[in-house]
């Protein structure tokens, strides 16, 4: 099993740095960027440290950090998948709208 | 639609993606035990989840199973439960899950919870205690501690709490758990047991509220203290059961406190009932 | 309605749950109340011989809830209560209107406020039928003024509610709920089903159009979000945003209230000639005809407006009477409550309420020495 990445995302982050409190190993620390929320949204400063322990993922409570293994790629592009679909059925929802 | 960049496995299977971000504070708990259900249901299956129907009362934790892309009924402050035992009558098949605040179901919903509990109907219901009435912006609960300063305590609460997994044990319940979003793990592991479990089950979840339990009560706004806090003063059962009551008090015992097959589910009972009585018509 | 059908005495409360079953409805919850009680009970002995669920809640409030989380699972609820139950009821009855969940509350009205005289008729819950939840949302009530009545109207209170996705009130009285009379019951009747979604859980819009009749149930695949919030076409909160938030407000609103040509009903006695209008419903209907036709010997025009539908009130058709009659005498087990709609419709036309208070019912002579005062 090896960690391709740590994914963190700009949008959802909401900087309570629980993940950075969380990990055991020092693989991420609090970013000096800010996002749109004017959070500092954190970045992983020693990805060789990561075993997958994924304690930051449970600590997250605004599913912001997704801990990427090559056992994972397949089961989360099929995630993506589902997701699209979701998608085209919300696109479709909202072009129709609710009657004046 | 704005489109998200995310790249959460959970997230995109489980949940309504087109609401996210969620409108929880920064640091909340309820995130985290929404996490720790879509696990306890990727780990139970697909066909688990399909048959599933989320009920919730109003507070922060009532949005909780709004984001989620399954049935979800949003109901009324407090009747969550009344609602959750009419679907459970009429579709015995489903999990039907409620998700429910500490004075959502303790204060309001308090009746409706000790009756759930005595007819011991197959619902699993996820207590959110933050201590406090978060959405309305931090008043006094049943569950806020004695001597607490809060928006309607201004000179400290005077009202004492009471012990909800003893409560629910002399009501009838037949699956009883405390955690904290501290226990991941076994917060997880009692939230698939408690689905599974075909009686009225309980998991409390002792939450944290950095907005305003940590800020006024605690003293912690920071969630990370406040996980601390919940890391520190949590007891095991089974090593509260050797301390007496002044060691015990402030801390809290999680842990499963009960489990117990041999009540009969209601739905099944009614059902039973109404072959008798179609056999007599 | 078929041929085949047989006339039996019946008392109303048994009218009421047969055609309730026979307009499919398979739960009821309910919590003990004078003088609905009785309907309580019936629907524990008959519900689970046809397969249906019965169960006592806690209190109104559950029952309630109870009956509309039932209905959101596929299955046609009520409950039933008086008074004081039905103002426990409120918020329910609200949350069911927001969320379009067709249920059928029947209030067997006894003497208020509060606990009342517990035993005595009334009319007082006529207005908070219409307007007893908080907010803006429309409602269709119904008031039966005889065991027949009682039959007919509570299957047309089912097929209301399924077609209007709306809660719907029966608006009984005491005296009806145990008066015993002999009814003709088909053994066929009109109903209404539910309304299958058309089209697969990703095309399928819950709250889309005037009115969304398809209507999929819980635990059927279609990943509703039902909202007790102000709510778009998905169900998704609207927030804060006032132009969407008014349009969802107005399409509940006229949902009904620009249906009542198509939903309000009456019926008319001796109306072709009469230049005195008697507008009643329920138990003093019958004192009304009776003073109708006691008129009529003496030489005075009057006729009866048997309002079957309370609400949503039949302007129209109030207005279009008082370009016709006199007056308009309304008697009422309560201080004059429809009576204020009726002025409000007729416009300029005299309006007489007759009120009968303390849980007595209405004489003809009651009735009679108002229509003499505008005769």
């Amino acid at each position: 099993m090896k960690v391709i990445e740590i994914r963190i995302s700009q949008d959802l982050c909401k900087g309570c740095l629980l993940c950075v409190w969380a990990c055991p190993y020092g693989v991420l620390e609090a970013g000096k960027e800010r996002n749109y929320r004017g959070v500092e949204v954190p970045i992983v400063t020693k990805l060789e440290e990561c075993r997958a322990c994924r304690l930051c993922e449970y600590r997250c409570p605004d599913f912001a950090i997704q801990v990427i293994t090559d056992k994972d790629v397949e089961k989360l592009r099929e995630a993506e998948q589902m997701e699209l679909r979701w998608q085209r059925r919300v696109e479709l929802a909202e072009e129709v709208g609710v009657s004046e | 639609m704005r489109k998200l960049d995310f790249s959460h496995y959970l997230a995109k299977k489980y949940m309504r993606t087109d609401m996210l971000p969620h409108a929880f504070c920064p640091g909340c708990g309820i995130g985290i035990i929404q996490r720790a259900v879509l696990m306890a249901f990727e780990e139970l299956g697909d066909e688990e989840w399909r048959k599933t129907v989320f009920v919730s009362g109003i507070g922060c934790s009532g949005w909780a199973p709004t984001y989620f892309r399954v049935d979800a009924i949003h109901a009324l402050h407090g009747r969550a439960l009344p609602l959750a035992t009419g679907i459970k009558l009429a579709k015995p098949h489903l999990n039907v899950v409620v998700f429910m605040g500490d004075g959502d179901s303790m204060a309001i919903g308090g009746n409706h919870l000790i009756h759930a509990a005595r007819r011991n109907i197959g619902i699993t219901a996820i207590i959110v205690n933050n201590m406090i009435y978060s959405l309305t912006g931090g008043q006094l609960a049943p569950t806020t501690p004695m001597y607490s300063y809060t928006n309607t305590s201004p000179y400290g609460n005077i009202e004492p709490n009471f012990d909800l997994m003893e409560l629910m044990k002399a009501a009838g319940a037949t699956y009883l758990a405390r955690w904290t979003t501290w226990h991941f793990v076994q917060l997880k592991n009692s939230l698939k047991k408690a689905i599974k479990h075909k009686g009225f089950s309980v998991v409390e979840v002792i939450s944290q509220c950095p907005t305003y339990t940590g800020r006024y009560i605690l003293r912690k706004p920071d969630p990370r203290d406040y996980m601390q806090w919940m890391k520190d003063n949590s007891i095991l059962l089974d090593v509260a059961k050797g301390m007496d009551e002044r060691e015990l008090e402030g801390k809290i015992v999680v842990g499963e406190f009960l489990e117990r097959n041999d009540r009969t589910e209601f739905s099944e009972l009614y059902w039973s009932l109404i072959k008798k009585a179609e056999v007599k018509a | 309605m078929s041929s085949k059908s047989e006339r039996r005495l019946v008392v109303g409360y048994d009218a009421l749950t047969d055609a309730a079953i026979m307009a499919g409805c398979r739960f009821f919850a309910g919590y003990p109340i004078t003088p609905a009680t009785e309907i309580a009970e019936e629907m524990a002995r008959k519900l689970p011989k046809v397969g249906g669920i019965f169960i006592q809640m806690e209190d109104e409030m559950a029952s309630l809830m109870a009956a509309i989380g039932a209905s959101l699972a596929g299955l046609k609820a009520m409950t039933a209560t008086s008074g004081p139950g039905f103002s426990l009821m409120q918020e329910a009855i609200g949350f069911a209107a927001i969320t379009e969940t067709p249920v059928v509350i029947a209030d067997a009205q006894r003497v208020g406020p509060s606990t009342g005289m517990v035993t005595m008729p009334a009319q007082g819950d006529v207005i908070q039928a219409r307007f007893g939840s908080h907010g803006d949302y429309s409602i269709i009530a119904i008031a039966p003024s005889s065991v027949q009545d009682i039959f007919e109207h509570t299957i047309m209170a089912f097929n209301y509610s399924e077609l209007y996705r709306t809660p719907v009130i029966l608006l009984l009285d005491e005296i009806l709920v145990h008066l015993r009379e002999p009814v003709l019951m088909p053994d066929k009747v009109e109903v209404v089903e539910r309304m299958k979604p058309s089209v697969p859980p990703e095309e399928f819009i819950p709250y889309g159009g005037e009115i969304q009749r398809e209507m999929p149930s819980v635990g059927d695949g279609y990943n509703l979000l039902i909202e007790s919030v102000l709510h778009d076409e998905l169900g998704r909160r609207i927030g804060t945003d006032s132009v969407k938030g008014s349009r969802m407000i107005k399409r509940l609103w006229n949902k009904i209230e620009e249906n009542v040509e198509k939903i309000a009903r009456e019926e008319f006695f001796m109306m072709d000639d009469a230049d005195i209008a008697i507008v009643a419903y329920g138990s003093p209907f019958r004192s009304a005809i009776k003073a109708a036709k006691i008129a009529r010997d003496k030489g005075i025009r009057a006729g009866v407006v048997k309002l079957v539908t309370l609400w949503p009130f039949h302007d129209s058709m109030i207005k279009k009477i008082s370009e016709q009659v006199k007056a308009f005498i309304v008697p009422e087990m309560n201080m004059g409550k429809i009576a204020r709609e009726v002025k409000r419709a007729a416009g300029d036309a005299k309006v007489i309420n007759v009120p009968k208070l303390g849980g007595s019912l209405h004489t003809p002579e009651d009735i009679l020495s108002a229509i003499k005062e505008v005769a």
